[in-house]
């Protein structure tokens, strides 16, 4: 049970959106340049597209928990905490140590972590105007963990080479947490939020095995 | 001139007529005194039906929905309430109480009821200084140890503020009917004014060792969920009220469950939550005219069962 209503939820949404603009902008011009770079690849340019989800992180985590949510909700400190230590993971394995590359290599999960990107940016906003969750009593892309969760799941689904695991962890949780409370709420266009989680988690298996098990190792 | 008992006999039988008729406003004919329950350590008197906050307080810092919650405490002190229950808890719910009660004058029957609900004993201390500047006054009249949390800890420190006249009662609250066992032994043990627990028409475990036990030890008891969360009303949403609810003066549905919850003996107050203005006048209506009796009261549970 939720401890508040969805008529507090979308007023906090609006009292947010008030008091952080332009940050919309600011996030969707990041996630653009996010995904611009995932699909025209350069060396080293992983460490700008894993900094700019390490800021989304945060700013979810630091202000949109930490300093909104928390005033509806007791758990959203701990939420709070849980984003930043995802931004410190994408930061530590991304910017410090490098090891990200994102790429659009033409493939299954390539092309379904686009979908869920453009899902993010484009669909989700739409879905949630044409049920009335307009501007700006509605979490918008980039400044909210929900839609901001979906494009991370697509974003790791164009990781080149093995996506590592402990990166998905904590959007997957997040994934069924946000899931539950729009199913409570009946926010429906965050119901797609488990289905990226999941989806997005059984696909990233499914690449990594396949990238341990080359299809030229024939068994003998 | 008739006499208050023949007045009260045809009012209750007009407004069990507009009752059956599904007339609106019929909340607002329940004749009689309003209903008062005495605080078993002290014999200070209470309003017995009061208002609940879980969810229905916590709309943050948006201004339009926090005047129409003060709407709600409006006409909940109009129709006869004090007792206002809250908890850290409920998010915002403390600051959206203090931000009505700042506007609205008429308030002087306030009975406060918050609590304390963290794992460290200094961290309750700054809880109780936060909960008195959003409720804004100095001393609450009821602080009790939310569903148990530390509860000999924080027990310690609401006893040093009753002794210091900061707190005038204190006790301690579960709720969905868990935990009832350590419930029952700290009631059992532990000196108290106040326990506070669900219990209504389909939840009636209470019945079996917490009312008559908390008669015993003369602790008040404040009822919480006495729609179950809302789960009764909406079992009940559609169906006819039952011609028999005239005889204790039940215009709707809200006053039929609360004036069960309210009629057991050893219950003080019992706290529904809304966040409605016409909400709480129904619920409001269940402070007057006639209670069940134990014969009647076993009706009305067979019958909301049965539904």
């Amino acid at each position: 049970m939720l401890p508040f209503s969805q008529d507090a939820f979308f007023a906090l949404f609006e009292q947010y959106n008030r008091a952080i603009w332009p940050a919309q902008i600011v996030a969707y011009v990041l996630a653009l340049a996010a995904l611009a770079l995932a699909f025209w690849p350069r060396d080293g340019l992983g460490r700008i597209v894993a900094a700019i989800l390490a800021l989304a992180w945060a700013w979810n985590g630091a202000v949109y928990h930490v300093t909104f949510f928390a005033t509806i909700n007791f758990w959203a400190d701990i939420f709070g905490a849980v984003f930043i230590v995802e931004a410190l993971l994408l930061l530590w394995t991304g910017v410090v140590r490098g090891t990200l590359a994102f790429r659009f290599r033409g493939d299954l999960a390539s092309w379904v972590g686009a979908a869920l990107a453009v899902f993010a940016m484009a669909v989700y906003p739409l879905i949630g105007w044409s049920l009335g969750h307009g501007w700006p009593r509605t979490p918008v892309f980039g400044v909210a963990p929900c839609p901001m969760t979906i494009f991370t799941m697509g974003l790791v689904l164009l990781t080149d080479g093995r996506t590592p695991l402990h990166l998905v962890a904590i959007p997957v949780l997040w994934s069924l947490v946000g899931g539950t409370a729009a199913w409570f709420l009946g926010v429906a266009e965050d119901l797609a939020l488990p289905v990226a989680g999941l989806g997005g988690l059984a696909l990233i298996l499914w690449h990594n095995r396949r990238i341990l098990v080359p299809a030229t190792a024939a068994p003998r | 001139m008739p006499s208050p008992t023949s007045r009260r006999t045809v009012l209750a039988a007009l407004a069990g007529g507009a009752a059956a008729l599904g007339l609106r406003g019929a909340e607002d004919a329940a004749p009689g005194p309003k209903l008062m329950r005495a605080i078993p350590s002290t014999g200070e008197e209470i309003p017995a039906i009061g208002v609940g906050s879980w969810i229905t307080f916590n709309v943050g810092e948006d201004k339009k929905l926090r005047d129409q919650r003060t709407e709600v405490l409006r006409a909940f002190f109009a129709r006869g309430g004090a007792v206002v229950d809250s908890s850290p808890m409920y998010g915002s719910s403390e600051a959206v109480i203090g931000y009505g009660l700042a506007r609205i004058p008429e308030k002087r029957a306030l009975f406060s009821a918050t609590k304390v609900w963290t794992l460290w004993q200094g961290t309750g201390q700054r809880q109780i200084a936060d909960s008195r500047r959003l409720w804004g006054f100095e001393r609450f009249d009821l602080i009790q140890v939310h569903n148990l949390l530390r509860w000999e800890s924080h027990l310690e420190t609401l006893r040093a503020e009753k002794a210091a006249g900061r707190i005038r009662y204190i006790g301690v609250t579960t709720s969905h009917g868990r935990r009832h066992d350590e419930l029952e032994a700290i009631m059992t043990k532990v000196p108290l004014d106040f326990v506070q627990f669900t219990y209504n028409a389909v939840d009636r475990e209470a019945e079996q060792r917490l009312l008559p036990l908390a008669a015993e030890r003369r602790l008040a008891i404040i009822v919480n969920r006495p729609f179950q969360q809302g789960d009764l009303i909406g079992r009940v949403s559609g169906k006819k009220l039952p011609d028999w609810a005239g005889e204790i003066d039940c215009a709707n549905w809200a006053q039929f469950l609360l004036k069960f919850a309210v009629s057991h003996p050893a219950v003080t107050c019992v706290i529904p939550a809304t966040s409605r203005v016409d909400h709480m006048q129904e619920n409001m209506g269940a402070l007057y005219g006639r209670l069940p009796d134990a014969r009647l009261r076993l009706r009305m549970a067979q019958y909301v069962e049965g539904l």
